[in-house]
């Protein structure tokens, strides 16, 4: 599913280089659940952006769901975000002014060209599922704020799995949350996983770590 | 992104920010409000001054020069010979002939079969004018002949179709007389008239007599001071009565289209005869003042739309800035970054478009308001217009595409930042 060799990324200060990234390699089967950790700043969102093609500017071979990362376009990456890829944050990153059920349709009117674009109905019924998915279907009018930090994380990965992505990419996503909700969100990655897909999640947090099936740590820019 | 998808999402965006959405909708709609109300006055006034001041755009009206040296510079008497010169001009088509009744003719009893209060003693002295037939030939009534009549038959004259409204809005009020139906009602009328009888002392001719005059139409091609009648006519009054024509009052010319008017008005001049501008001219004066101020009103109502695209520049530009995180989401969502600035410009073209509709309708029901106030303070006057604004359907489509592209130019630039908005960045 996923495939890095070599992947170096380096960020320019002003009269500075870092390399955060250096010469890195990661192969992650269909069906894994790989937690990578490691200290802040040790560049494990830099490795999940590359991984989801929102980062394209880096050296190295990534190939990603079947695609040749360095070889798309903006289009192509975007359609590759879109189709291939579900995105959590940890600061959940809804939109504030949307209710819920709004959010989780989000990723389904950035359809790629050529490909059947759902009804606006018909999305709201994949929405709505979503939720029921994640247990919250009866708060799918709530806007952001009226939800709790773990029910926020929930409309997330709901909206992360909307398009039916093969790999979900979670960047610290209990980072925000109590015990509570923490297991349950775990809870929902081991059940994502369960049904076939891949879950690679950046985190510090041991609980998740010791759910994950491969736990990896980056140190100095490589993955041991 | 799909169209529906572009419009949901847009929506969505000014949704859930209404208050700028409202500003800026507002800011759009004065603007477009402006342009149409002053467009549509302009066109308003410009149609009431030309129910006013009508005139055939395609009519030269020559004169002899004020001062003549005779034929010696080839101007002088409007003769026979002067008439197939002018008439062989290039861009005229033809040339009608007019000749003023030196003969007095006076009314002193109402027109038969219309009911008019006349007052006892009341004579009205009528100038009549000869022309060509040809000139009116296109406003006489079916069934009717403008041509000189037969011993004892009545003479067809034409009147001007503003002499109704002048007669009603200011003769008839002024001497307490009965108003005259509209148009065509008048048409096929007899006025009793007494041929050679002035009120002007001295001047009744020696022989008076009774005829009668026939109204065979109306037409804009007769002097609103006159009565037409056939140019055979005069000759013959002028025989009986042992007038001499040295030449005619004046040349009709008629030429092919309006735009060689002026060149065919140098040629006269330097034929060494005089132009009547008259009623045309002061058309023209009006038309021009009238387009000039609506021109600058319109002007300064594009400036309105124009502060009103910087309005929603800045504000569009405030709002990318503080959804800069929102974009990113979007990006990492499959947003690519034509989707990105296609959405923001949705946004813009809905205000626009939303403002613009409302600015329409701002024009249309300030334009009653104008109108109710001041017909209300206006006085009855002849051809005061029910409306001084006009609305033609392009002004609808001209006040929405004004808005709309204001809108859509304001948000280019913030379309284009939030197109470049880095979703590694800003999302982490």
């Amino acid at each position: 599913m996923i495939s890095l060799r070599q992947v170096v990324k380096r960020f320019r200060d002003v009269d500075e280089e870092h390399v955060v990234l250096d010469r890195l390699d990661l192969e992650v089967r269909a069906g894994e659940f790989v937690a990578v950790v490691g200290a802040s700043g040790s560049g494990k969102s830099t490795l999940l952006y590359i991984v989801g093609g929102l980062d394209a500017d880096f050296e190295g071979e990534a190939v990603v769901a079947g695609r040749r990362l360095g070889e798309l376009g903006a289009r192509g990456r975007a359609a590759f975000r879109n189709e291939a890829v579900g995105f959590v944050f940890q600061s959940f990153n809804l939109l504030p002014a949307l209710p819920a059920v709004e959010n989780v349709m989000l990723p389904g009117l950035f359809v790629p060209p050529g490909r059947p674009a759902p009804s606006l109905s018909e999305l709201r019924g994949r929405a709505l599922e979503a939720l029921e998915q994640v247990g919250l279907r009866e708060k799918a009018g709530r806007l952001p704020a009226r939800l709790s930090g773990g029910e926020r994380q929930r409309v997330a990965i709901a909206r992360a799995l909307l398009s039916r992505p093969a790999l979900l990419l979670a960047d610290e996503p209990t980072g925000n949350l109590d015990a509570t909700s923490g297991e349950s969100v775990i809870a929902l990655f081991g059940g994502m996983v369960a049904r076939g897909m891949t879950v690679l999640v950046v985190t510090h947090e041991e609980r998740v770590s010791a759910a994950a099936g491969r736990v990896l740590h980056l140190e100095d820019g490589r993955l041991r | 992104m799909r169209t529906r998808a572009l419009v949901h999402l847009a929506t969505l965006n000014l949704r859930s920010d209404r208050r700028g959405a409202l500003v800026n909708a507002g800011a759009a709609c004065l603007g477009a409000a402006a342009l149409v109300f002053f467009v549509a006055l302009g066109i308003g006034v410009g149609q009431a001054a030309r129910r006013m001041f009508a005139g055939d755009a395609r009519l030269v009206e020559v004169v002899p020069a004020a001062v003549s040296l005779g034929g010696a510079l080839g101007g002088g008497q409007l003769d026979d010979g002067a008439v197939e010169r002018l008439g062989g001009l290039p861009g005229v088509e033809a040339a009608y002939r007019r000749l003023s009744l030196r003969v007095p003719v006076a009314a002193s009893r109402a027109p038969e079969g219309v009911k008019v209060n006349w007052p006892p003693g009341f004579t009205v002295q009528v100038p009549i004018v000869g022309v060509d037939p040809g000139l009116l030939a296109g406003d006489v009534a079916r069934g009717l002949r403008f041509e000189d009549p037969p011993p004892g038959g009545a003479i067809p004259v034409l009147a001007s179709r503003r002499l109704v409204e002048v007669y009603n809005k200011t003769i008839a009020p002024a001497w307490n007389l009965r108003r005259l139906p509209p148009g065509l009602d008048l048409v096929g009328l007899e006025f009793p008239v007494r041929v050679g009888f002035s009120i002007i002392p001295l001047k009744t001719e020696d022989r008076v007599y009774d005829a009668r005059l026939l109204l065979a139409g109306l037409s804009e091609r007769v002097p609103l001071y006159s009565l037409a009648v056939p140019l055979a006519t005069v000759r013959r009054l002028h025989a009986e009565y042992g007038k001499v024509d040295p030449g005619y009052t004046g040349v009709t010319l008629e030429v092919r289209r309006p735009d060689d008017v002026p060149r065919v008005v140098a040629a006269v001049r330097g034929m060494g005869f005089g132009v009547d501008e008259g009623e045309r001219a002061i058309a023209e004066r009006v038309g021009l003042a009238i387009a000039v101020t609506a021109g600058a009103l319109a002007l300064l109502a594009l400036l309105m739309t124009a502060l009103a695209a910087l309005a929603i520049a800045q504000s569009l530009s405030a709002s990318v800035r503080a959804r800069t995180r929102d974009i990113a989401v979007l990006e990492a969502l499959g947003a690519t970054a034509g989707d990105v600035r296609a959405m923001v410009l949705a946004e813009a073209g809905l205000v626009g478009a939303t403002g613009g509709l409302a600015g329409v309708a701002l024009a249309r029901v300030a334009a009653l308001v104008a109108d109710r106030a001041a017909l209300g303070a206006l006085p009855d006057f002849p051809f005061r217009p029910e409306t001084f604004f006009s609305f033609p359907a392009w002004l609808y489509v001209l006040g929405v595409a004004i808005s709309l592209g204001a809108a859509l130019v304001g948000a280019l630039a913030p379309a284009a930042a939030a197109a470049r908005v880095d979703p590694a960045r800003a999302v982490a």
